[in-house]
């Protein structure tokens, strides 16, 4: 091979190497050039849906116990009132159990008397009640404040939205006052401080 | 009651980041000398460019906690990584070169009752080199003060949010290959092979750029600005490398990795539960060939299960193979 053949082979392979991002991703963009714009959807006040500003549609999931935990049993009207809902989407990860522990370690003790909240973690990846309990033992949560709930076959993580890390943050009337990642847990903390007394 | 005292330690890997956190040890390049005992894609002096694949399969056991307890997976979880990473160095001047990387992932993952295959590109890197000597550093015999002297190298890495991060069109942290954000690396690398026994260590610091974020998960959420911790890793290394009839060369390197990365800001405010900390030790075998144009790599990264060394960050294995051809 040639030393010009040589180069032209470099020049080549350079152009390979920065090109094939480019051409493999749609949404490339979405972090080379990240944007600032606000893109939410519109949503309908009192609609049902996921949404901040949109009411939870009723569940009912096995909580690590095999009770049921019912949404309407903790709103207005229901038999165990709450001011407030909170529920994390865990699947017992680093990330998860940093958030979790937040929320345990810094976020309960600031409200603890202030009105009622709900805290519940739903387990949406050990797929049973018994693997549900299982995990919550091992992870050091059996008889706290939270309430770990069994999303066996993911239906209260498709119906919410969730994913790993997401808070959804429920009112006394069931209406969705957040739905994001928990990230510092600055939302929760905000909205536990407009939401109780 | 403390009930995270009381934790049996039962958890899983973060699995969701871990490719674009660029720890694995892959031992991509040539020391000054040639031979393949430093940790960066680095050109041996005075060659003009050098081609570098490598293929790490990374294994996911368990993980320590935000507080450097080791905490266990869950049962049947298999957690897995594969990447193919492409490099490519190029000499621009007698003491400056450039060199780019690029790695595609495929991440196989077992998670109690969850499976998900998925794969991407992950972020890529364009790096800066300056080498701060002017002759080969590698001696067989000290016979003056000069023969003492390493060969140091001074860098700059732009990582570039090239894989896919949270913050784009995905459906779960299973898809995730990059973290989302341009970084800005200042390295030094020192070199000394006093033949046959090596010894290097490098640094790296890096600095995040801030960006905004507008969609988590694929759902579009309220704007706000991010920026990741900066990072520092380090890694002392020492080898040992024999020499056959023919002036090939089996190189034998140890090395300990130290890599930190601070608590990230949401809109200014830190992140108390971000941030993590990874030590780790690895082997590597480098064979060259007698022209050193060829070098096989074969690496084993581990992170040992032990409390306090790492923090928030999966415990793992990477065994790279790659091999590299310099063009003189």
């Amino acid at each position: 091979m040639s030393y010009v053949d040589i180069r032209q082979w470099h020049r080549l392979a350079l152009l390979i190497l920065f090109c094939l991002p480019l051409g493999a991703c749609n949404d490339l963009l979405d972090d080379l050039n990240p944007s600032a714009s606000d893109k939410r959807g519109t949503v309908v006040a009192g609609s049902i849906g996921n949404m901040p500003g949109q009411i939870a549609a009723d569940f009912m999931v096995k909580d690590s116990l095999n009770n049921d935990f019912v949404l309407s049993d903790h709103l207005i009207g229901g038999s165990d009132p709450a001011d407030v809902v909170v529920l994390y989407f865990t699947m017992w990860c680093p990330v998860c159990l940093s958030h979790s522990d937040h929320i345990y370690n810094d976020v309960m003790p600031q409200f603890s008397g202030r009105g009622t909240v709900v805290y519940g973690l739903v387990d949406y990846v050990s797929g049973s009640v018994s693997a549900t309990r299982a995990s919550e033992l091992a992870n050091g949560y059996a008889g706290s404040a939270f309430t770990t709930l069994a999303d066996v076959n993911q239906g209260l993580l498709d119906q919410l939205n969730g994913a790993m890390g997401i808070v959804v943050i429920i009112d006394s009337d069931g209406t969705i006052l957040v739905n994001e990642d928990y990230r510092n847990g600055s939302a929760l903390t905000e909205t536990l401080n407009q939401q109780l007394p | 009651m403390k009930y995270k005292k009381s934790r049996v330690k039962h958890a899983e890997a973060a699995l969701f980041v871990i490719a674009a956190l660029g720890v694995s040890a892959t031992a991509q390049a040539a020391s000054c000398c040639g031979g393949g005992s430093a940790s960066s894609l680095i050109l041996p002096k005075f060659s003009r460019a050098m081609v570098d694949v490598s293929v790490d399969m990374e294994h996911y056991d368990d993980f320590w906690d935000n507080q450097g307890k080791m905490s266990m997976d869950p049962q049947g979880s298999d957690l897995n990584q594969y990447r193919i990473n492409l490099g490519y160095a190029q000499r621009l001047a007698p003491r400056w070169q450039a060199s780019a990387t690029l790695p595609y992932v495929w991440n196989q993952n077992q998670y109690a009752t969850l499976q998900r295959d998925t794969s991407g590109i992950g972020d890529s890197s364009v790096s800066l080199w300056y080498e701060a000597f002017d002759k080969i550093a590698c001696v067989w015999n000290v016979n003056n003060w000069k023969d003492l002297l390493p060969a140091i190298y001074w860098g700059g890495t732009l990582t570039i949010p090239t894989g896919t991060s949270p913050y784009g069109d995905v459906a779960d942290n299973f898809d995730i290959t990059g973290r989302g954000a341009y970084r800005l690396d200042a390295s030094v690398l020192i070199d000394k092979t006093i033949y046959p026994w090596n010894a290097s260590i490098s640094a790296s610091y890096g600095q995040y750029m801030q960006r905004p974020v507008n969609r988590e998960y694929g759902t579009y959420i309220e704007p706000y600005d991010k920026q990741l911790g900066d990072r520092f890793n380090t890694t002392f290394a020492f080898g040992y490398t024999y020499f056959t009839d023919t002036m090939e060369s089996l190189t034998g390197t140890l090395s300990y990795t130290y890599l930190k990365e601070d608590q990230a800001e949401i809109d200014g405010v830190v992140d108390t539960t971000s941030g993590l900390r990874k030590e780790s030790i690895a082997a590597t075998l480098a064979w060259a060939s007698e022209d050193r144009d060829w070098v096989t790599k074969l690496t084993w990264s581990h992170a040992p299960h032990r409390d306090d060394w790492g923090r928030n960050f999966p415990t793992t294995d990477i065994i790279t193979a790659g091999v590299s051809h310099v063009l003189r």
